[in-house]
């Protein structure tokens, strides 16, 4: 095959085959997410839905590679070299990572489609940054490089997987909240509810005793009343109040927000302004989309417990990621340019992120912290991620330029 | 586990949460003494009890986080505002409104130190305020992390009723049986074992800990290489050394003395008489691009390399390559090939007179050639070229100047030279090598330069012999590297077991239950609940393997301390009690 024909195929199964595979796994998985809460046959076929999910996701993560291969065959180099191949690779990492997670270590895949849907909009906003296969400077061809470069990515992708946890923990728990300010409010009666502790405990890792969701979660199973009746009725009424719990006009209007401290270097970097307001208004639509329809899900989601656990563990394993790939890349500067640190605004990009997730960290380790504000501040240090690395790449270019931009 | 889980309580809302009934481990103990004041009122005990109240402050996490918060708020300053170290022009761009929000808002920027965020007084006192409180809150945790491993003993239970995670199973041996068991297979899982006879009030159990250590060690540990990294940094930044020059294909080379560098950077206690003296020729320098226009990067450098000769300060000659990611070491200084550009030589002549022949370095301009000057003091009054090379300039129609492309390789270069007479102020403004100080000086009027060809301008001959390369090399010394490495290294062995290690305990109790013998694992984790609970069913099931144990069938196991709250035990697998 000439190279063209290389850089063709990567194109396509990049887009469609790849996003559509992760979109469709996306969607079977969420199917999958709402029979965990009903009866036993919804559960039988949610768990046949599982398995579909995960063949549709390894197809996804297939074509992934493929393209990675490809493209590195087209140009003859590792595909590190700008912002598409590096959101690209972002993508991979953060599915791959997740997916395994989910799937094997924390046995509960019925959150992937969280994790995919996540994959497929990372992926999509790669396409933003399109750039043909091509060769790479000199100065960035080096093994350093490409240590550092994969260890950053890799942290990025599962930071946006320990995002994506806590935007899920912030939901549930703000419809849990709802629901028991409701209840306090003697609007309705609680008959059985003490069974259920365990369920609203919002325990994290240290401290309070039913703490993880894995423990809490069997405590209410003993006590499932699936079959009855009276109580799918009762389970319907709960799920919409905890629906309802959380304001959709609110929730759309502080991921706008949210989403525009990140999206307006697309305004300032674009061509023209309409070229990039398009660019903003896409991101943000679709983002508030990705919102609301999380927000559809947040009866069918795991306990604040399991929610608050999935992301710190994500999270911490990034941040060792991201500390190992800075020092690596310390090291690569100092080999490359004969200095190891100067604050250029990648560098301190990278750093400021890491005292953002180290912030995290204190946050969920401090008593007083715990839960919804350290949550926030996860939710805090990923814009702070996202926002250095556009920046950084866009507005401001130091050193550390790619090529193709 | 999927399976089994349920999301919302059936037929009804659930209650208010719970405060725990167990307060958690205390992680972070902090020291709560009353300051040590003489007792009577004045200026001393008012001074006292300030330090006293600083240091609370500082010992508390919230306040740990305020100043991470702040600092990533500098940063984020730094990330934003153009920085006056690492982009000058930029900055003064701002300054005069040319570029940024404009002149006045550049001020305030100016005035609270935003262009120099890492240099400001406010970055060193956030620095200082930093360390003091990593230091107030290390001292406690130390202590009691140093107590802890001198005298830490897994405590006893009297009851499993209150532990998360409880698994039960039945066996024929008997309950000393079980627990030497026990007390074998945690020893040689590295558990710290304590074992209770029963004497001391408790009833008699296998109480065991694990993960105290490490998790904590590895967290003070990683705090500890700050220290490291600090010292290193302040200390590197007063023994280092950086220098940088340009050097010319195949002229005279460059000799490692303080006069000869372009930039001399020392740290304050770097002292001239470490340079050593050792020379460096540069043989060629060696670039090439993808000049295929259509092909993929076109334009784009493949390749940077320069083979240089060097004599050290002993005498001993060598040769070497330097490229973009292979510095070369010398005498413990390495030398970095940072930068490059043409070096055109031009000779000036004046009424005959040879008043300036040399290389000029030039350097390249964002895609539209390359600029140097021409500096002649030796002519009267003086005479100063402006000097614009484009290396790929093509003739053009006859009578038409050259076509100038912006591609950098040299395969048709032409010259662009401007003539100036008059004062270059040589000496009175700060002067650049690649610009002329205009101020003082009269266009005589300019032309067009092809190698080999000559010119002349008004009264002025000028030359273009030749064309070479130079080379921008750095050469630095940093003898910090080592320490920087050691620190990174601390830091990352301390920060897995700070993120992975989780402290546990587990208690094992061998009851007699008529014939038999029921056997609870009690257990609980700090941290990693879920990691925990695999670890636990883990060892239940070796235990109840090594003893021969079989599930309880019935549910009515009574507790030794009456706990009622016990649930059924179930199986060897371990279960979870609902309180
Ligand atoms: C102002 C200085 C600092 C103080 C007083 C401080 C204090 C602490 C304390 C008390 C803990 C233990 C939390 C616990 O397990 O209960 C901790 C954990 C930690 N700190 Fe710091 N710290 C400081 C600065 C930093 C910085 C600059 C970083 C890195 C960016 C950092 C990263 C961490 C990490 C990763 C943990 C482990 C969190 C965990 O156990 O999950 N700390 N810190």
């Amino acid at each position: 095959m000439t190279t063209e024909q290389l850089a063709d195929l990567s194109r396509v199964l990049y887009s469609p085959t790849t996003l559509a595979l992760y979109l469709a796994a996306a969607f079977v998985y969420l199917y999958a997410l709402t029979t965990t809460v009903g009866r036993r046959e919804d559960r039988v076929r949610g768990r046949r839905a599982q398995a579909v999910g995960a063949a549709l996701a390894v197809a996804g993560i297939g074509t992934h590679i493929a393209h990675e291969v490809v493209r590195g065959l087209a140009q003859s180099r590792f595909p590190l070299g700008n912002m598409f191949e590096v959101t690209s690779l972002m993508a991979l990492v953060g599915v791959v990572v997740g997916w395994t997670y989910l799937t094997f270590i924390r046995k509960r895949g019925e959150l992937n489609g969280f994790v995919l849907l996540g994959g497929a909009l990372v992926l999509a906003s790669a396409l933003l940054m399109y750039a043909e296969p091509g060769p790479l400077m000199p100065i960035l061809d080096t093994w350093w490089r490409h240590f550092h470069v994969s260890l950053l990515v890799g942290a990025m992708g599962i930071f946006a997987a320990g995002f994506v946890f806590n935007g899920l923990y912030l939901l549930r728990d703000t419809g849990e909240r709802a629901v028991a300010r409701q209840r306090e409010h003697g609007m309705h009666g609680s008959t059985v509810g003490a069974a259920y502790v365990g369920d609203l405990e919002a325990g994290s890792e240290d401290g309070s005793v039913a703490s993880d969701g894995g423990l809490t979660d069997r405590t209410t199973d003993a006590l499932d009343p699936t079959g009855d009746d009276d109580g799918r009725d009762h389970d319907a009424e709960y799920r919409t109040a905890l629906r309802a719990g959380v304001s959709p006009v609110r929730l759309a209007i502080g991921t706008a927000i949210g989403t525009s401290l990140v999206a307006w270097v697309f305004v300032y970097s674009a061509d023209t302004v309409a070229a990039g307001l398009g660019r903003f208004v896409t991101i943000n639509l679709v983002m508030v989309a990705a919102a609301l329809l999380a927000r559809w899900f947040v009866p069918f989601l795991p306990s604040t417990a399991t929610l608050d656990g999935l992301a710190h563990r994500t999270i911490a394993f990034a941040f060792l990621m991201w500390t190992v790939g800075t020092i690596a890349g310390a090291m690569w500067a100092e080999q490359s340019w004969g200095r190891f640190w100067g604050w250029d605004p990648k560098e301190t990009g990278a750093f400021l992120t890491w005292v953002a997730y180290a912030g995290y960290l204190h946050a969920r380790a401090t008593s007083g912290m715990k839960g919804r504000r350290a949550a926030w501040i996860g939710v805090g240090a990923f814009i702070v991620l996202m926002g250095t690395y556009l920046i950084a790449n866009y507005v401001i270019v130091g050193l550390h330029s790619y090529a193709g931009l | 586990m999927s399976e089994r889980e349920r999301h919302g309580p059936a037929g009804t809302l659930p209650p208010v949460r719970r405060p725990d009934s167990a307060p958690p481990p205390e992680a972070n103990p902090t020291i709560r003494r009353p300051p040590r004041g003489s007792g009577s009122p004045g200026p001393l005990r008012f001074v006292l009890d300030s330090i006293a109240m600083g240091w609370r402050w500082l010992v508390r996490m919230k306040t740990a986080l305020l100043l991470l918060g702040v600092l990533a708020l500098q940063t984020a300053i730094a990330t934003i505002v153009p920085q006056e170290p690492n982009v000058r022009s930029t900055v003064e761009a701002w300054r005069a409104g040319e570029e940024g929000p404009g002149a006045p808002v550049a001020r305030v920027l100016d005035a609270i130190g935003a262009f120099d965020v890492y240099g400001s007084a406010m970055f060193l006192a956030l620095l200082l305020l930093l360390f003091l409180s990593l230091t107030a809150c290390l001292i406690p945790r130390i202590r009691a992390w140093v107590r802890l491993v001198r005298r830490s003993r897994p405590p006893l239970v009297r009851s499993v009723g209150r532990h998360d995670l409880v698994a039960s199973f039945a066996t024929d041996r008997t309950p000393d049986e079980v627990h030497e068991a026990a007390r074998s297979s945690l020893t040689e899982r590295r558990w710290r074992v304590r074992t209770a006879d029963g004497a001391d009030g408790a009833p008699p159990q296998v109480a065991a800990e694990k993960g105290l250590w490490s998790r904590e060690g590895g967290s003070l540990l990683f705090h500890l290489s700050f220290y490291v990294l600090l010292a290193a940094i302040v200390f590197g930044q007063l023994i280092t050394f950086e220098g940088q020059v340009g050097v010319v294909e195949g002229d005279r080379g460059f000799t490692d003395t303080e006069v000869s560098y372009w930039t001399y950077r020392p740290g304050r206690w770097f002292g001239p008489e470490q340079h050593a003296g050792w020379q460096l020729n540069l043989d060629a320098f060696e670039v090439e691009w993808i000049r295929d226009p259509t092909a993929p990067g076109a334009g784009q450098p493949t390749t940077f390399r320069s083979d240089v000769t060097i004599v050290g300060a002993d005498g001993e000659v060598s040769q070497a390559v330097i490229e973009g990611n292979r510095p070369h070491t010398v005498d413990g200084f390495k030398i970095h090939q940072l930068d490059w550009g043409y070096a055109p030589r031009i000779v000036v002549e004046v009424d005959g007179d040879v008043v300036y022949d040399d290389f000029i370095t030039t350097i390249a301009l964002d895609r539209a050639g390359f600029r140097g000057a021409v500096k002649a003091p030796a002519a009267d009054p003086d005479v100063g070229l402006d000097v614009f090379l484009y290396p790929f300039a093509p003739d053009g129609e006859p009578g038409d100047p050259p076509t100038l492309t912006g591609a950098p390789w040299d395969d048709d270069p032409v010259l662009i030279v401007s003539q100036y007479r008059g004062d270059l102020q040589l000496g009175a403004t700060q002067q650049s090598i690649v610009e002329l100080d205009t101020s003082a000086l009269e266009l005589e009027g300019g032309a067009f330069v092809r190698p080999g060809q000559t010119v002349t301008i008004g009264d002025v001959t000028v030359s273009f012999p030749e064309l070479r390369r130079w080379v921008g090399f750095q050469v630095s010394s940093r003898p910090q590297i080592p320490w920087l490495l050691f620190g990174s290294a601390l830091l990352v062995a301390g920060l897995i077991p700070a993120l992975y290690a989780y402290r546990r305990r587990l208690w094992v109790l061998a009851t007699p239950d008529g014939p038999r013998t029921v056997v609870r694992v009690a257990g609980r984790a700090f941290q990693r609940p879920e990691r925990f609970e695999e670890e636990h069913s883990r060892i239940v099931a070796a235990l109840a393997a090594t003893t021969g144990g079989t599930p309880v069938t019935s549910p009515g196991v009574t507790d030794p301390d009456g706990d009622t709250s016990a649930p059924a035990p179930a199986g060897s697998t371990s279960e979870v009690m609902t309180r």
